[in-house]
């Protein structure tokens, strides 16, 4: 789901970096407000690693390519660290696969990096919903939650893009046409992808609970 | 996985032995030039600038056509796909398929477009090891903890990469989507990646999204148990202690390469060939 190069015009990709500054600093300045901000970076570097080759099996389906995008689960694990890492994940895909691409990196960031954030703030809630249900179901819950939100705002954010962007010259009816199809057919991927993180996420708890531990300080 | 991108920085061109600094900004200048491009007649222009440069480049032919193997498939897409879908003006007609102009001109800009900042990219990044790219963005101000997570995260690609296939080589000995491959009787030779053999395009029972689920969960817990055991030796090594080696003289000319003038002169020729692109096209 990543936009490559040459699709976007310019003003589009520079608005992509202009947002995506300001988030890494956000970022940035939360990790660094940790007593020790470099003890997280070798974990979300080698998970950003484990995630780059676990996301890297893709089918082609222009105008980009559909694959498991689990950022919702990079938010959940890796808490602030969540957004560089997937800056980081995405220069590699656009240098080592041809995956994205250099000018559009701003805007994949904020694409598929903003929703990591507000996954990782709904995750976050299965503190409190662990006062009312049992700790396996709050965990699996809000896995849940943040893998189909996470993916589903990703999808919303591309297709406003390419539909608002892209089709010079599409006729109206084939263009709402394929709106309405291509959010119908991200449904059921964002429920698999809810389900595969709400499965990753219990499995973590129950395998390796202090990789979900929170990076908050 | 084509997971090498500096195989060719050792060669020796004008390119190679410009200072990674300068080159970095000139040609991400060039590259979003050619991102503005809209205009048809600026298109054999801007082929002629990537040409020259990965000419010059010295780079292999070999090198480029490999890269554009898997971004190459994207382009076939859009190439069938738009002439005959977007635009009015219709330029022939076979059957109910129709090849229309705004379609046709749309493409044009697209693929050029799409080749011409690939192929710079490639330029940038394949003339100097990838070392001296991060080094010369954290002179350039990237953040430390963005550039250590970059570095950090090239490094361990390839274990993980490995340590997923030897997982998957596993799951596969168990039994693993044995059960689908019944009725195929040629060998598998290739797509250890591809465990699910022609079912890769079925939508996937809940039992295989919670195996996968499985598997990706033990490739985190090894990765994370692995960062551990790592932490701990940067650590030893004096990592996180505030000392950091003087950029300045990490990047320190070698003796073959190009004098600093010239290297500041490259840039500017590089980056007002940019405005001017950018220039015209708004003039236009």
């Amino acid at each position: 789901m990543h936009i490559p190069d040459g699709i976007l015009p310019a003003q589009i990709c520079a608005a992509g970096y202009a947002i995506t500054a300001p988030v890494t600093w956000y970022s940035l300045r939360k990790l660094n407000r940790q007593a020790d901000p470099t003890a997280g970076i070798p974990k979300a570097s080698l998970l950003t690693a484990a995630f780059f080759v676990a996301s890297s099996i893709h089918i082609p389906i222009p105008p980009a390519s559909v694959h498991l995008v689990l950022n919702g689960l990079l938010g959940a694990v890796l808490g602030y660290y969540a957004f560089p890492a997937i800056l980081v994940g995405l220069f590699f895909q656009a240098v080592l696969l041809g995956h994205g691409g250099l000018t559009t990196l701003g805007i994949n960031a904020v694409m598929i990096g903003v929703p990591a954030l507000v996954a990782y703030n709904l995750f976050t809630l299965r503190h409190q919903l662990r006062r009312t249900v049992s700790d396996r179901l709050a965990d699996g819950l809000c896995g849940f939650l943040a893998g189909a939100v996470g993916l589903g705002l990703a999808a919303l954010i591309f297709f406003a893009l390419i539909i608002t962007t892209i089709p010079a010259g599409f006729d109206q009816v084939v263009e709402q046409r394929a709106i309405y199809g291509l959010t119908l057919a991200h449904i059921p991927l964002a429920l698999i992808e809810g389900s595969f993180t709400a499965m990753l996420v219990t499995f973590l708890q129950r395998a390796k609970p202090e990789v979900l531990q929170d990076y908050r300080a | 996985m084509q997971i090498q991108i500096d195989e060719y920085a050792h060669l020796n061109s004008w390119i190679h032995r410009w200072d990674p600094r300068y080159k970095l900004v000139a040609i991400a200048c060039l590259i979003f030039a050619f991102a503005c491009i809209e205009s048809l007649w600026l298109l054999p222009l801007i082929v002629a600038i990537t040409v020259g440069l990965y000419v010059t480049s010295r780079l292999p032919l070999r090198f480029l056509c490999r890269r554009l193997r898997y971004p190459g498939l994207f382009l076939l897409g859009i190439v069938v796909l738009l002439p005959w879908q977007a635009g009015e003006t219709v330029l022939w007609q076979v059957g109910s398929l129709s090849l229309r102009q705004e379609g046709l001109v749309a493409v044009l800009l697209i693929a050029c477009r799409f080749l011409c900042i690939l192929t710079a990219g490639l330029v940038l990044l394949g003339t100097m090891s990838f070392l001296t790219t991060i080094k010369a963005m954290r002179a350039l101000g990237l953040p430390v903890v963005l550039s250590d997570m970059t570095l950090l995260t090239y490094r361990y690609l390839f274990e993980v990469a490995d340590s997923l296939k030897t997982m998957q080589r596993a799951m596969r000995l168990r039994g693993y989507g044995a059960g689908y491959r019944q009725s195929s009787s040629h060998p598998r030779s290739h797509g250890h990646s591809h465990s699910h053999g022609h079912r890769r395009w079925a939508v996937p029972s809940l039992q295989d999204v919670n195996r996968l689920a499985s598997l990706t969960g033990t490739l985190f817990i090894r990765s994370y148990e692995q960062s551990e055991r790592v932490y701990k030796a940067m650590r030893l090594r004096g990592y996180g202690s505030g000392y950091r080696p003087q950029l300045a003289a990490m990047l320190a000319p070698a003796p073959g390469d190009l004098p600093p003038w010239l290297s500041r002169l490259a840039a500017a020729v590089t980056v007002t060939i940019a405005m001017a692109l950018v220039g015209l096209e708004v003039a236009l």
